[in-house]
């Protein structure tokens, strides 16, 4: 929004309630708006990844000291860059979401195994989450797959790798989720994948 | 965005739960096939199957990999064959066509094909009645030809000649096939109210009004309901009826869409049209995949026991609120089968006496499809079949319902005695008929059963 300025920022914090409306608050008194904005709490840390666009020209500093001034001294990490667009990987142009879910018993190396087999290919992961069940461990995983990807391939790779070290995993196209959870008719959700295939 | 537990509850159905699509059916319409000479029409068969469906089985395959959900049944629909063989005469011609049929869908590599079909509710025209004179030889001959013969429907009413030539055809085709148990009747179904657009077997077949080519679904899903009422009464064993109807409706929910999202990539990909998702829940002899074991988990420990029609009903109504409101575009025979050899509980059923053919039979009053996959003692006589293919088709005019019949007399076997035909067709003990003799003079008088009174409803 030229001649305004834009920032990327990402704050880790120990969670406690009010994190949100705090960094929302020196944000929005320095006249920006947040306009893209993700946050997620792992064993008791927060962490929020946004982005915000503000009418005049702002240095990432001073938006890293107005964000600062609501914490404690040492209570949060700050990080604030200026927002340069990030060009969409080429490969993923036209790529086909996917979801993997990897479980088993909890052990040092899954997300090595998993992200290497991955990567090897040009598979990019959009979201990962999971969730512990005493010993056991899922792990779900939304991927983009590149169009060109056979992904019978993948998915033998992945149960090979994974089984060595008796993990169970599916990845399965997510239309197949989304038929099964949401109540839009298939016709549209059909539709949104083709248009997604289009480079 | 998707949340863990859809995802995980979506994969424990694929994983845990037998969800299946049980048949993917591409319907081909071969009327351009008909000629006067059977060697020239064999060929058209055959060549017009190997380009329409040349990537059916490939294109499966691609989804059952992308999607993680396995495609159990490959299958073809074809108009019906008693078109083929107008002007055609003698058994010959008729085993002809049927073995092009053959050849083509095993180079398309299908499961099966049906279609082998007539539909003689008012009449026979020659071709018609070539045909069903010909089935021993033809189900005898081959292994992938399906057959059906529609009786009755709710404009026509019942031609109970026609019911009693079938009769006698179902004596001869197991006798033909007595080699293999009489299997070949179990190729064969006899039908009120014949469905245009079923994909199921052994009853398919492309219908008038229906495309030059389509693509119907059938789902599958016995697994997945039981273990959604078995959930609902673990939570609350207290648990009423209606709360156990809300949890099947919505697991039939998802299992439609399943099958719409399958159908309608299959048929993209194949440049046909698609047809209709089947939302049957269709059982197989595997344990955790049964029909039966639905309503034992609602509590009808003993099947047959007075209360399970009631359960039959219940679960029928349910999985039809539940599918309809998932999808449009639902046809073909769309309620809960109870092929007796097919499922395991149902089977075992039988085999304890508990369950009987004239309490199956009113079961098929609520339900989806009728008497099917029955063995009776190979002395069974052709006017025992003949009235209870009669009474079914009773139920069905009456009720404006489809049903069916598609039982097997087993030369040689006698009540009590197992026969196994393997596969997707499960095992089965052979039943009495509770008072086979009596009606002959009956059915016997042969003519034509009118149209009940709904059937003027304009």
């Amino acid at each position: 929004m030229a001649p305004g300025s834009k920032i990327v920022a990402s704050i880790l914090v120990a969670d406690r309630p009010g994190i949100m409306r705090d960094i929302t608050t020196a944000i929005t008194d320095l006249g920006g708006n947040i306009d893209g904005i993700s946050q997620t709490v792992v064993e008791g840390y927060f962490s929020v990844i946004l982005t915000a666009a503000f009418p005049q020209p702002l240095e990432p500093p001073a938006v890293q000291a107005a964000i600062a001034c609501r914490f404690g001294s040492q209570e949060a990490s700050i990080v604030v860059r200026p927002f340069v667009p990030v060009p969409r990987e080429p490969r993923l142009a036209g790529g086909q979401r996917y979801l993997l879910v990897v479980s088993g018993r909890d052990q040092p190396g899954i997300l090595k195994r998993t992200t290497t087999c991955l990567a090897a290919r040009g598979i990019n992961i959009e979201d990962w989450s999971f969730q512990f069940d005493g010993t056991q461990v899922t792990y779900i995983g939304q991927l983009t797959v590149p169009r060109n990807v056979p992904i019978g391939d993948v998915q033998r790779e992945l149960h090979r790798t994974l089984g060595q070290i008796d993990l169970r995993c599916t990845l399965q196209h997510e239309n197949i989720f989304r038929a099964t959870n949401e109540v839009g008719p298939i016709k549209s959700l059909l539709q949104e994948s083709a248009d997604a295939a289009q480079p | 965005m998707l949340r863990s537990h859809d995802v995980l509850t979506t994969v424990r159905m694929l994983q845990e739960e037998n969800l299946d699509v049980r048949a993917v059916t591409m319907g081909i319409n071969l009327c351009d096939c008909a000629g006067g000479d059977m060697d020239t029409v064999a060929a058209a068969v055959e060549a017009k199957i190997r380009a329409r469906a040349a990537q059916l089985v490939a294109v499966c395959d691609d989804l059952t990999t992308a999607y993680g959900l396995q495609i159990v049944n490959k299958r073809l629909a074809i108009s019906p064959a008693s078109q083929l063989l107008e002007g055609h005469h003698g058994t010959e011609a008729a085993v002809r066509l049927a073995r092009a049929l053959d050849a083509a869908a095993t180079a398309v590599r299908v499961d099966l094909v049906g279609g082998f079909t007539a539909l003689v509710q008012k009449g026979m025209t020659p071709g018609e009645q070539l045909l069903i004179e010909s089935l021993p030889d033809v189900l005898a001959a081959t292994q992938r030809v399906c057959a059906s013969v529609n009786i009755a429907t709710t404009k026509a009413g019942i031609n109970v000649d026609a019911v009693n030539l079938v009769a006698r055809t179902i004596l001869r085709i197991a006798n033909a096939t007595a080699s293999s148990n009489g299997f070949g009747a179990a190729k064969l179904v006899v039908f009120a109210n014949i469905p245009e657009d079923n994909p199921f077997m052994a009853g398919a077949y492309l219908g008038a009004g229906e495309p030059e080519s389509v693509i119907n679904v059938g789902v599958s899903g016995p697994g997945v309901v039981k273990r959604a009422v078995e959930r609902a009464v673990a939570r609350n064993p207290a648990c009423t009826l209606d709360d156990i109807a809300e949890e099947v409706k919505h697991t039939a929910f998802r299992v439609t869409r399943t099958g719409e999202l399958i159908g309608r990539e299959a048929a993209a990909r194949l440049g046909v049209p698609f047809g209709v998702v089947d939302l049957s829940l269709a059982p197989t002899p595997r344990i955790g995949d049964s029909v039966g074991e639905i309503y034992q988990a609602m509590g009808i420990a003993k099947l047959g026991a007075p209360g399970t029609t009631a359960a039959v009903a219940l679960l029928n109504d349910a999985v039809k609120k539940g599918g309809a409101f998932a999808s449009s575009a639902v046809g073909g025979l769309s309620g809960a089968f109870i092929p007796v050899m097919e499922d395991h509980a149902l089977s075992e059923a039988v085999a304890a006496g508990t369950l009987t053919l004239e309490k199956l039979e009113a079961m098929t009053a609520v339900c989806s499809v009728g008497l099917d996959m029955i063995l009776l003692p190979g002395d069974t006589t052709a006017e025992t079949l003949a009235g209870l293919i009669l009474d079914e088709a009773a139920i069905g005019v009456t009720n404006a319902k489809t049903t069916a019949v598609r039982i097997i007399p087993v030369p040689g076997k006698r009540a009590g005695d197992r026969v196994d035909f393997g596969g997707l067709f499960g095992s089965g003990t052979v039943t009495n008929v509770n008072c086979p003799t009596g009606a002959e003079t009956f059915v016997n008088r042969g003519g034509h059963i009118p149209a009940p009174l709904r059937s003027l409803g304009n």
